[in-house]
């Protein structure tokens, strides 16, 4: 790694701009005495900026890699020991900020409808999670095994007799529905929803 | 003082409440009717728990009366359904296999009568759906057997433009909602044709099945509307179907022998549907009854438990 890219990296960091390959770049090259000098150059000149008085001695940049190496360290060993969990670490991550900025919106909605829409406040609940349900899912995502995940059974004594039979019969209860153009389009979309696998 | 505009509200709505039950009503009967009388188009989405997908559909009705109407889902595979008047036309691959004669069914059209046996009717207020105002209609049931229903209807013509399913808890099972409706533009010729992958349905000579099973119980309000009977579809073994109907929810039981097969009970909910399979000792051998329906678990549960063979006495 160039001494210039390291470099450019550390301003990120300071800048706030890191992102996950930068810091990682960074705080694996901590223990090197240029680099700390580096940071401590950057923090004075900062400082100067800011006009804040900082006491150059003070090693942050040790004191923030060494926090951070506390938590980084497991996550790195449990992914080398664990392909697999390394990609689901990150999902739980990515997931739990989708969370965030989703409650983030839904506070956001709320307080509107509150605000105009008096006459329908308790209209728009959320769709919730019935007992005994399958994986929750994205829009538009499916994997193979949802099937059998959402039929689950407790089946040991002939595996998959219920697997083999429950998606025909629930397709075939939803299809009576669909023929019948009394109906509005609903179970015909009730119908579908199971093809989509 | 500050008593007397309570009273003369609680007094006020008193008085209202016949009309405001007969106006429901009205709007209801207007629902049942507006699919016969007016031509539309539009964009609508379905979720449940697991899927949410977009359709479109085009609705045409001629001056004759005959209506026509195009079902095609937008993302994903192409499921297609082409209906005219009460029977369908055509109806792509993987929906279609489950079809059978499609005259064969009875029309459960929505009858406002018998719905007010099993649900509560109420107008609980005005909405905006699709860019469109909307009453809205919410439909509880008056036992625990089955889900209460929010339904918004299109102001100017009463079509559906949202359906709720929710559960004892106020949870929302399932949305179906449309996101454009134009009234006014008429479905070409061209868009109601079906895209390649729409098989026609031709009827099939559907044998008269006898009921040999029955339900020793059933949530009050619904009625046996149909029974079938269709080959397994992971055996040659021949499943017996019967379809119950409450006048909005819909439930079916399967019976299917297992000839000495160890299968266990099995319970399972998918978004609004629930599915309970419950072994049943008969003097003919064990049989697996299955119900399915859009109904509560529990509820799904007893009926499969009161399931009974009509000519040979269940043994238990």
């Amino acid at each position: 790694m160039s001494r210039e890219a390291l470099q450019e990296s550390l301003s990120a960091v300071m800048d706030n701009e890191a992102d996950e390959m930068e810091l990682r770049r960074v705080l694996s090259a901590s223990d090197d005495a240029e680099l700390r000098a580096t940071w401590s150059r950057y923090q004075i000149a900062r400082a100067v900026m800011h006009k804040e008085l900082l006491e150059p001695r003070l090693d942050i940049a040790a004191a923030v890699s060494a926090a951070l190496a506390d938590e980084a360290l497991p996550v790195q060993n449990r992914a080398a020991a664990h392909g697999p969990w390394r990609t689901v670490g990150r999902f739980a991550v990515a997931a739990s900020v989708t969370v965030a900025v989703l409650a983030g919106v839904r506070l956001y909605n709320q307080d509107e409808v509150a605000s105009t829409q008096l006459a329908q406040q308790a209209a728009q609940p959320a769709l919730s999670a019935p007992q005994a349900q399958g994986p929750a899912m994205l829009a538009g995502f499916s994997t193979a095994g949802e099937q059998q995940a959402a039929a689950e059974t407790a089946s040991e004594a002939t595996p998959g007799w219920h697997d083999q039979r429950l998606p025909a019969y629930l397709r075939q209860h939803a299809q009576q529905a669909v023929m019948n153009a009394n109906e509005s389009a609903l179970p015909y979309a009730r119908a579908a929803s199971l093809e989509n696998r | 003082m500050r008593f007397i505009p309570v009273i003369s509200l609680l007094l006020g709505s008193w008085l209202a409440l016949p009309a405001v039950a007969a106006e429901a009503q009205d709007w209801l009967q207007r629902l049942a009717e507006a699919g016969r009388s007016r031509s539309f188009q539009g964009v609508f989405v379905y979720e449940r728990n697991g899927s949410f997908s977009t359709h479109s559909i085009w609705h045409r009705v001629d001056e004759a009366g005959v209506v026509r109407e195009r079902l095609l889902q937008l993302d994903g595979p192409a499921q297609e359904v082409v209906r005219v008047d009460d029977r369908a036309e055509c109806v792509s691959g993987s929906l279609a296999d489950q079809i059978g004669d499609p005259q064969a069914w009875s029309a459960h059209g929505l009858s406002v009568q018998r719905l007010l046996e099993s649900y509560d009717l109420r107008m609980i207020g005005n909405s905006r759906v699709a860019g469109r105002s909307a009453v809205v209609l919410a439909l509880s049931p008056r036992d625990q057997h089955r889900y209460g229903v929010e339904l918004h209807l299109d102001q100017e013509s009463a079509l559906l433009l949202k359906s709720l399913l929710l559960n004892d808890k106020g949870q929302l099972l399932e949305r179906f909602q449309f996101t454009r409706l134009d009234l006014g533009a008429l479905p070409t010729e061209q868009e109601l044709q079906p895209g390649a992958g729409c098989q026609p349905v031709t009827a099939s000579k559907a044998a008269k099945v006898a009921e040999a099973w029955r339900s020793e119980w059933l949530p009050p309000g619904f009625t046996l509307s149909r029974v079938a009977e269709r080959r397994s579809p992971a055996s040659n073994e021949q499943v017996a179907s019967l379809v119950y109907f409450d006048g909005l929810a819909r439930f079916s039981v399967f019976v299917e022998p297992l000839r000495g097969v160890m299968v266990e009970d099995a319970r399972s909910q998918l978004g609004p549907t629930a599915a309970v399979s419950r072994r049943l000792a008969t003097a003919d051998g064990d049989v697996m009854v299955t119900v399915v329906g859009e109904i509560p678990l529990g509820t799904a549960e007893r009926i499969a438990l009161s399931i009974r063979g009509i000519e040979m006495q269940a043994v238990q």
